[in-house]
């Protein structure tokens, strides 16, 4: 009798909702006089802002309020760096950066309002190039240095290692910005009630990381902000943080009526977080019976404007650059850093897609040098049972070999193989 | 010419934050009919967390799954979660859950240990009973146990329970720690076709072996391992914001170029089952994992069936054609 919940592939609890259209995503929430809320944002990727003058906005038919950095309690936020303005202050960063929200009675007057809003703008010199925001004469995004990180992972000593190598083999790898590309865009609707409670419907993954923040950046007690959220339509680690919600919040405060934004597939590719691109340089030193002794890594991480998970995505990557091998000797330095670019964010995988595709394209290459089968030499390679880490961590339970068998009986390979 | 190639790429993956405490917690009523209702704070976008949640409640509780209700998302109604990020709902809210119900049934088990004259360490729940351990024939249905429980003994079934990996910061010279309290691992292995007048790529098929624990739900593993595949074959071949001095140049999917079921090759899912002591029913995590094997295994499908090596992601027809040209020119 027992038993009889797990390992059966029961419908999802939702599946009826889903199927028959009744399942409410996020900007199927309305509220009686709500209004509609549309960002202006930067039209310089690097500039101080010298004046906003919303005057002419405000007089526009079925505008209700516009906010700016001014009406913000605490205008930073951010995981490991308070860094990133919820609007605009002292400068824009990026192209992304929100100078202005605007709430009013259709997305069209809201829309309208955002060309009438004037900044005035000092473009400032920019930087879009990791290698060169490194130099110490590049232009600064914040502060005197645009190198934000510098995460190390040692294990055994390299230099020993290259010596007992009978090759070397070296690959620089790059990879490209992407969008997370969930389906549906953020959305988040909020209503401040008679009670005083901020009641807010917000397609995030993590609610408690968004009241807790909305605290901070409202001054506002977490028992008066209720974050719930809807069916949500995909996230992919971008509706990891807050986005959007403040900027609700204040227009409700400030309107007394409810307040909705949607973000447009637009907005969501040039205002929204997405995957770091790397540059990663992998040398490793290899015996001639096909065992890697030695590993040095180093990667470029491009921030872009604000660290947001930079800094815990790039600690992620390292730990795992030296890919599921046992090494003996490793060294791994990543680098994140500040440029006028879209900002890297959460992304599923956070880092390690990156120095995957770079890793398993390099042990490839090192198979071709030292004349063995890829699949042979990895197998010779991978971390098992109560294997130790570059961090030291030991591993229990480790299934690398039977996934490597098992995916050949699925396909097969390029040969027979003969395990070990 | 069409040639075709096989590629392989591995991989291990931690469930749960890096070195950061990451709790989840979850709250579990039994109500005096023997349904059941579970509270957290994890939030489900797609993935099919609530059902595998739901899932552990029922087979804690021994109630039926039709039987739990999932209040999940509203940070007012539900107890913390650090949210649906890092593999972990599964694992760690997993846990919190199990131990939520965990502590409502021992209410029961105890009040039903009274009417069957055993101690409740004798008993266990199953199919919407308590019954006696080697004896299910000697049984109190839990919707009775319930209702006593609740409004005879004045005992309402409840339960709390958290979960929080045991981890440690890593030290800032030497990277040293035990940031993760558990791996995954998996194996894919890609064939694809590669024209050498286009450049164009054809992934045939992909082999996926996973290894998360215990498939809680099977289904909802392949599901996510497909959809891992997709992200992958988009990441390895098409997808690329372009970024022109911090301009944006491709803002839609006209231009960025998404993979559709067209392009999605066909997909053998493996699952490996080897229990980890620490997950909740030996379950551990699939979210992320398995996107990270299909853009390497398609690149070094590429290079074994052309021989040429993309070093920049995506593997676009444009850059194979140039690979290939050089390659060609270098042997002549």
């Amino acid at each position: 009798m027992n038993g009889s919940a797990i390992g059966v592939s029961r419908p999802r609890h939702d599946a009826v909702l889903q199927v028959t259209g009744r399942a409410l995503y996020g900007d199927d929430y309305e509220r009686p006089g709500m209004l509609y809320a549309k960002a202006l944002r930067s039209r310089h990727p690097h500039a101080r802002i010298l004046k906003v003058d919303t005057s002419r906005a405000l007089k526009l038919a079925g505008v209700k309020a516009v906010i700016t950095a001014e009406d913000v309690p605490k205008n930073r936020y951010g995981f490991t760096h308070l860094d990133q303005p919820v609007l605009a202050d002292d400068k824009v960063r990026y192209m992304g950066d929100v100078v202005a929200v605007v709430a009013a009675t259709s997305w069209d007057a809201a829309t309208e309002a955002l060309d009438q809003i004037e900044v005035d703008y000092l473009p400032l010199p920019a930087v879009f190039d990791p290698v060169e925001a490194m130099k110490p004469d590049a232009p600064k995004v914040h502060g005197d240095s645009n190198i934000v990180s510098h995460i190390k992972i040692r294990s055994g000593d390299v230099t020993e290692g290259w010596r007992i190598s009978s090759e070397i083999v070296e690959d620089v790898m790059r990879t490209q910005v992407v969008e997370h590309c969930h389906i549906e865009p953020h959305a988040a609707l909020a209503e401040l009630t008679d009670d005083g409670t901020y009641v807010i419907w917000s397609t995030v993954q993590r609610p408690f990381l968004i009241a807790s923040d909305l605290s901070r950046i409202l001054q506002y007690p977490m028992n008066k902000i209720r974050v719930i959220t809807p069916a949500i339509g995909g996230g992919f680690g971008g509706k990891n943080e807050i986005t959007i919600e403040p900027y609700v919040c204040l227009l409700a405060a400030k309107t007394k009526r409810p307040v909705k934004m949607v973000l447009s597939r637009e907005e969501e590719f040039c205002g929204t977080t997405v995957r770091h691109p790397y540059i990663v340089k992998y040398r490793s030193g290899v015996t001639k019976d096909g065992k890697i002794v030695a590993r040095q890594v180093e990667i470029i991480s491009d921030s872009g404007a604000y660290v947001s998970w930079g800094e815990s995505t790039l600690s992620k990557a390292s730990i795992h650059a030296a890919g599921p091998y046992f090494i003996p000797h490793v060294r791994i330095d990543g680098y994140l850093v500040y440029t006028n670019n879209s900002i890297g964010g959460a992304m599923r995988g956070f880092g390690v897609p990156q120095v995957g595709f770079a890793y398993e394209c390099h042990m490839d290459n090192i198979a071709a040098v030292i004349g063995m089968d890829p699949l042979e030499f990895r197998y010779k390679n991978l971390l098992t049972d109560n294997s130790s880490l570059p961090t030291g961590q030991v591993l229990e339970f480790v299934t690398l070999r039977e996934t490597v068998r098992k995916a050949v009986e699925l396909v097969g390979w390029k040969k027979e193989v003969e395990w070990e | 010419m069409k040639k075709r190639g096989k590629g392989i790429a591995c991989m291990f993956y931690p469930i749960g934050f890096t070195s950061y405490p990451n709790p989840g917690s979850a709250f579990v009523k039994v109500n005096q009919d023997g349904t059941a209702v579970v509270f957290t704070g994890a939030t489900d976008m797609g993935q099919g967390s609530t059902t595998v949640l739901a899932q552990i409640a029922a087979e804690e509780l021994g109630i039926r799954y039709e039987h739990i209700t999932m209040v999940t998302g509203d940070t007012e109604k539900t107890p913390f979660d650090l949210g649906s990020v890092a593999s972990r709902v599964t694992y760690i809210v997993g846990n919190a859950v199990k131990r939520a119900a965990h502590e409502a049934k021992r209410i029961l088990l105890e009040v039903a240990a009274e009417k069957l004259g055993v101690s409740p360490d004798g008993l266990c729940a199953g199919d919407g009973r308590i019954y006696i351990k080697g004896l299910p024939e000697r049984f109190l249905e839990i919707s009775e146990v319930a209702r006593i429980a609740q409004m005879g003994k004045g005992r309402p079934p409840i339960g709390s329970g958290s979960f929080n990996p045991i981890t440690t910061f890593l030290d800032p010279e030497t990277g040293h720690g035990k940031p993760y309290g558990a791996y995954v691992f998996a194996t894919q292995i890609a064939e694809v076709e590669v024209d050498t007048e286009t450049g164009v790529v054809e992934v045939l098929r992909i082999a996926a072996a996973h290894d998360c624990g215990k498939a809680i739900n099977p289904m909802l593993v392949e599901g996510q391992v497909e959809g891992g595949i997709s992200m992958g074959v988009g990441y390895g071949l098409f997808e690329e914001m372009v970024l022109d001095n911090g301009v944006v140049k491709n803002p839609q999917f006209t231009d960025y170029i998404l993979p559709t079921s067209l392009d999605m090759p066909e997909i053998r899912v493996g699952i490996i089952e080897r229990p980890e002591p620490t997950g909740p029913f030996g379950a551990k995590g699939i979210g992320e994992p398995s996107l990270l094997p299909t853009a390497p295994a398609i690149i070094n499908a590429i290079y074994d069936a052309v021989g040429v090596r993309i070093r920049e992601l995506p593997a676009t027809p444009e850059k194979i054609l140039k690979a290939l040209r050089e390659t060609d020119q270098g042997k002549a």
